[in-house]
């Protein structure tokens, strides 16, 4: 267990509570702690037994640093077991995902940052274009990881990276499986209008500030 | 008949060749697949992620162009397109003002009478009515499949209308049924492969990968068969990997439901694009229509 000695105090602990239950639409309050999420948990065993049933516990008690970093929320493969099993109807990937928004909007550096920039990657592309470009996409992907790893210097671990994508691209490339055509939308305006009126809609929520 | 169709971005490159089963299969079948107009991004898993409007609006520009064409029913082969459509119909249908929302920006407005469709969904009533069954021409009897669904089939983040058993679904063990192939049974069926965990956190994929070989190659299963390209990409490109870290002899080929469904009906592998394959699939389809004739 990764939590430490938290200090619970009430005040504090109900506006990160309710954000979070707001936003994903989950009712953590329900949950009793009965496990059922957590003896069913896909990524269990790589999280270092940092459950979901663990995570709705912190969240209630307000411990916001873990609850916004922790394995759980940046393992979470979002496979929906958890919420599939719960008795009370709490879909803790649901939780996950809007964990790793707040982490993003309180610009919390990610456990995992490959995982945020992935999914950033991919929705940069797919608003760009109206379709996803999944050589360009992963262009994009492969750059935010070697910035992040440039930044410290690492560069052997750009070298192996690359060299693990090339391996496999170069087997997709042999098999057909490679695209190089380039997808668009011709609507792909439409798509930028709905990427905007999102962006207009977290910068009103008053939680997005808090 | 005509039914509306969503290839979506994975079926129109790494996967192409589950676009090209898909369209051929269902023309064979007696349905042409209309592919809707100017179609965009589903925004997948990662919209989810990244913002929960988008995560609604993406697919509803769909829903609206399929919608304004006249289509009722639109068809979707990727897991992931159709777990994020369907989850967005109903949220659209549950939320007036999302709709309503969403609805100002884009061109072709979403109504929400739309029936978004999964293959299985698709597939089940014509190929368990009567007159399929002269279509099936060759049997692969000797092929012992487990077929694997993964979790975008069956478990979505809000509540929708679950078109099969959420954790035990056998709609793809009917379709085999229905071609005269006996499915097993086994643990791992909904069971997660990483989805893009496989590229932004290797190391958990590899291990929840090596855990759903495993349980195959114990029930003496002989291949997977799939519906989701993603799975499909997963388990085929990293089986080696996976295998090799965990002391796993097997290889295993994984067929998209679409290549048995076309091979049974004497579709040429060739033209199913079967070499497209990272854990060759033509060899064992062969080795069971050897079989099918020395039995004669």
């Amino acid at each position: 267990m990764t939590a430490p000695v938290h200090e619970y105090i009430p005040d504090s602990t109900k506006p990160f509570l309710q954000e979070v239950m707001e936003r994903s639409g989950q009712m953590l309050t329900a949950c009793y702690q009965c496990r059922r999420c957590a003896a069913g948990c896909t990524v269990g065993d790589e999280t270092g037994c940092f459950t979901p049933n663990l995570l709705i516990r912190t969240v209630v008690l307000g411990d916001r640093d873990t609850a916004l970093n922790n394995e759980l929320v940046w393992k979470c493969v979002s496979c929906y077991t958890c919420g599939v099993r719960c008795p009370n109807d709490i879909q803790t990937a649901r939780i996950t995902e809007t964990l790793k928004k707040m982490a993003k909007e309180r610009h919390v550096e990610p456990l995992q940052p490959k995982v945020a920039h992935f999914h950033d990657a991919f929705v940069e592309s797919s608003i760009r274009w109206g379709r996803v470009n999944e050589m360009e996409f992963m262009g994009f992907y492969e750059l935010k990881n070697a910035l992040k790893e440039a930044k410290v210097k690492n560069y052997e671990a750009i070298i192996d990276e690359l060299k693990e994508q090339a391996k496999l691209g170069l087997t997709m490339f042999k098999l057909g499986r490679m695209h190089f055509g380039f997808q668009m939308a011709k609507g792909r305006k439409e798509v930028k209008a709905l990427y905007k009126k999102a962006k207009r809609k977290r910068a009103a929520s008053p939680d997005a500030n808090a | 008949m005509e039914i509306a169709y969503y290839p979506g971005c994975s079926l129109q490159q790494s996967s192409a060749l589950y676009d090209l089963q898909s369209r051929r299969i269902f023309e064979e079948l007696g349905v042409r697949l209309m592919e809707i107009e100017d179609w965009s991004c589903c925004g997948a898993t990662s919209a989810g992620k990244v913002d929960d409007f988008l995560a609604v609006a993406l697919p509803a520009r769909n829903i609206g162009i399929a919608e304004d064409a006249g289509f009722t029913e639109m068809v979707i082969p990727c897991s992931a397109c159709y777990s994020r459509t369907l989850v967005a119909q109903q949220r659209m249908a549950d939320d007036t003002r999302l709709k309503e929302d969403i609805n100002e920006e884009i061109g072709k407005k979403v109504r929400g009478d739309l029936k978004v469709s999964s293959i299985l969904e698709s597939l089940l009533p014509i190929v368990t009515a009567k007159d399929f069954k002269p279509k099936v021409i060759r049997k692969f009897r000797e092929l012992k499949p487990v077929c694997y669904y993964g979790c975008m089939l069956t478990r979505f983040p809000y509540t929708v209308p679950v078109p099969d058993r959420v954790e035990n679904p056998r709609g793809m063990e009917q379709v085999l049924d229905a071609l005269g192939i006996k499915a097993l049974d086994w643990n791992y069926k909904t069971y997660c492969c990483g989805a893009s965990a496989a590229v932004n956190d290797n190391q958990t994929s590899l291990s929840l990968m090596s855990r759903i070989m495993k349980d195959a190659v114990a029930r003496g299963a002989n291949c997977f068969v799939v519906t989701c390209p993603m799975c499909q990409m997963n388990m085929d490109a990293h089986q080696n990997a996976f295998c090799e870290k965990n002391d796993i002899e097997a290889r295993l080929p994984v067929y998209f439901i679409t290549e048995l469904l076309g091979a049974a009906m004497g579709i040429a592998p060739e033209e199913l694009q079967l070499d497209r394959h990272f854990i060759d699939g033509a060899q064992l389809l062969k080795e069971s229509e050897k079989d099918e004739r020395k039995e004669k």
